[in-house]
């Protein structure tokens, strides 16, 4: 695994705006930065990352299993009761999932380790599924890579493939789309979920969360009051499940992508679950629950909110003593406790693999640094190759 | 060194003109679109409206029960499916003075139009007839002034006209419509936790 740097295209920005992508500058900061790349050899991709993402995405699904059957449990993952029964049933429905991206620290060498797993609302993934392959097919036509050059990169065709997937399952021919306003980059990555869509011949209308309604029939209509039968929704359940609405999601008779069961997954107390049912797994980072503390041997360690996006709320503690401390919103839900495993540095860069799941097979990674050593939601996106 | 390209690890093909969003090559995307369009719209079939059971068995000798059956099931259906309204108002603002009346149903009560006339098509077919309910307003504001339209606000021409070519999709069982009784019930979160903190932070929510 090598950073290496490379010249730009020189039109990139004009083709940016020709396909719609909005946000590679946001904040007045570089958020796709094509200055260099990343090399991985095929043993690095396949051994390394391609292989760990569908066994851990199998270990979590047997996380599922364990916490839908158990009271206990659901309580612990601060899922509110009124939701238990829907997510046990979604889960026994083997309601299809769309996608989820696991982060992984790796450096090359030694096996990858887990940090968390996105499987509610993933972001980047336009950059990843399409814009990262258009850089790769554009340095090679401009001979700036060699021919040979390949990327772990097959999310846009196996989205595609999972749409059909999802309109056989749900004997569907159109679907409703949402996210929240005012973020480019939501409505950027939504729009490319409908694009894909409508590769897959899905007819798909956008609505707001925000103008979602609720209809006298007990529906959830669009802003044309269009019943919506099946949405696809980047806005995480955990919000869903606690705002006004959440009593009317037991009845709106909704086909949900990503379905209720990931809101099992897309939960910090996933991380001390699977270190309890998969112990020394080689890829995962030792994890506890606030009452499991006492068994915990390592002296540094990150305290996560059980709810958070990256970055925030996140704690470093030595020998029981804050280190250092970012602040959030985060929290109220409580916390769980990680090992410490910093992310591999290449040069000043801070360096962190997504890795993509598509339904369950693995489909890419996404590679984004960091000039400081937590990653923050403005850490620069990188494009990749394998050679 | 050189991998077949079936061992590729990345997407074999992109349609990249599908994938552009830029304005100059919109007008391509609408040709492939009215093609698209126009294959799928083969399946025209000829239908009828009829205002009421009798008109339908003047016209259909023979085929009273049919008529009468079809004409109960279109009312049945103008009740799930028809426009709601919370006003008489409201509702005669849009289809005419005395054009509504009240319902009183599980989802509720409301003000509706009444039913204008139901489309069949296939009343002679063993396979079964299709119907669907027919509403029509009288109200100078609203654009469906003197047209047949469907629960779902399709347009299907003059009132005066009853004979209609149709595709199969007409006749789809239509969603039982909302009346939106409430919107915002969802979002409050991501405004209370991206109210607080860093300026810097795109506040948007995925991760």
């Amino acid at each position: 695994m090598l950073r290496i740097d490379i010249q730009e295209r020189p039109n990139w920005q004009k083709k940016a705006r020709d396909y719609g992508f909005s946000f590679h500058t946001m904040h007045g900061q570089a958020y796709w930065d094509e200055s260099a790349y990343y090399q991985f050899t095929l043993q690095q991709i396949e051994r390394d990352l391609e292989s760990p993402t569908e066994e851990i995405h199998q270990m979590c699904l047997a996380v599922v299993e364990e916490v839908v059957n158990d009271e206990a449990l659901l309580a612990k993952f601060q899922i509110p009761p009124l939701f238990w029964q829907s997510v046990a049933d979604s889960w026994r429905n083997k309601d299809p999932s769309l996608y989820s991206r696991l982060d992984f620290a790796y450096s090359g060498q030694g096996p990858a380790k887990l940090y968390e797993n996105n499987a509610d609302t993933p972001t980047s993934l336009y950059e990843s599924g399409f814009w990262q392959w258009l850089w790769l097919e554009d340095q090679v036509k401009a001979g700036k890579l060699s021919r040979q050059a390949d990327q772990f990169n097959s999310l846009q065709e196996k989205l595609i493939r999972q749409f059909r997937k999802l309109a056989d399952h749900y004997q569907i021919d159109a679907m409703h789309f949402a996210c929240c306003t005012d973020t480019q980059e939501d409505r950027g990555t939504v729009q490319y979920l409908q694009d894909c869509a409508a590769e897959a011949a899905l007819a798909n209308e956008f609505v707001f969360i925000e103008d979602i309604g609720l209809g006298d029939t007990g529906h959830f209509t669009d802003l044309n009051d269009g019943v919506i039968a099946t949405l696809f929704k980047l806005y995480p359940w955990e919000f869903m499940q606690r705002e006004e609405f959440a009593p009317a999601i037991l009845h709106a008779g909704v086909n949900w992508v990503e379905p209720m069961w990931k809101s099992v997954l897309s939960n910090k107390a996933l991380l001390p679950m699977l270190w309890q049912l998969f112990p020394n797994h080689p890829n995962l980072l030792p994890a506890y629950f606030e009452d499991q503390l006492h068994l915990c041997t390592q002296s540094k360690l990150i305290k996560k909110p059980i709810f958070s996006r990256e970055g925030a709320n996140v704690s470093l503690i030595e020998n029981g003593k804050v280190l250092s401390h970012g602040d959030g919103p985060y929290g109220e839900e409580g916390f769980i406790y990680q090992a410490y495993c910093p992310l591999p540095q290449f040069g000043q860069n801070h360096t962190l693999i997504g890795s993509w799941l598509v339904n369950d097979s693995a489909a890419g990674i996404s590679v984004r640094e960091d000039l400081s050593a937590i990653t923050q939601d403005l850490s620069r996106y990188l494009p990749h190759i394998i050679l | 060194m050189t991998q077949p390209t079936s061992h590729s690890k990345r997407s074999q093909q992109i349609n990249l003109t599908r994938m552009r969003k830029s304005f100059s090559v919109k007008p391509l995307a609408l040709g492939v679109a009215a093609i698209f369009l126009a294959a799928c719209g083969e399946e025209k079939q000829d239908a009828t409206i009829y205002t009421n059971a009798d008109e339908c068995s003047t016209a259909n000798p023979g085929m009273e029960e049919q008529c009468q059956t079809a004409f109960a099931n279109a009312v049945a259906e103008a009740e799930r499916t028809g426009p709601k309204y919370d006003s008489v108002n409201a509702c005669e603002s849009d289809f005419g003075t005395n054009q509504c009346h009240y319902v009183r149903s599980d989802s509720g009560s409301f003000f509706m139009p009444f039913m204008a006339g139901y489309m069949l098509s296939n009343l002679m077919s063993p396979r079964g007839y299709y119907s669907q309910p027919m509403f029509t307003s009288y109200s100078p504001y609203s654009p469906y002034r003197y047209r047949w339209v469907g629960t779902d606000g399709y347009d299907f021409g003059d009132n005066r006209q009853r004979n209609v070519r149709v595709n199969q999709d007409a006749f789809k069982p239509k969603p039982t419509v909302s009346k939106t009784m409430s919107r915002g019930g969802f979002g409050s979160s991501v405004r209370a936790k991206s109210s607080w903190g860093k300026s810097t932070s795109k506040s948007g929510w995925g991760s």
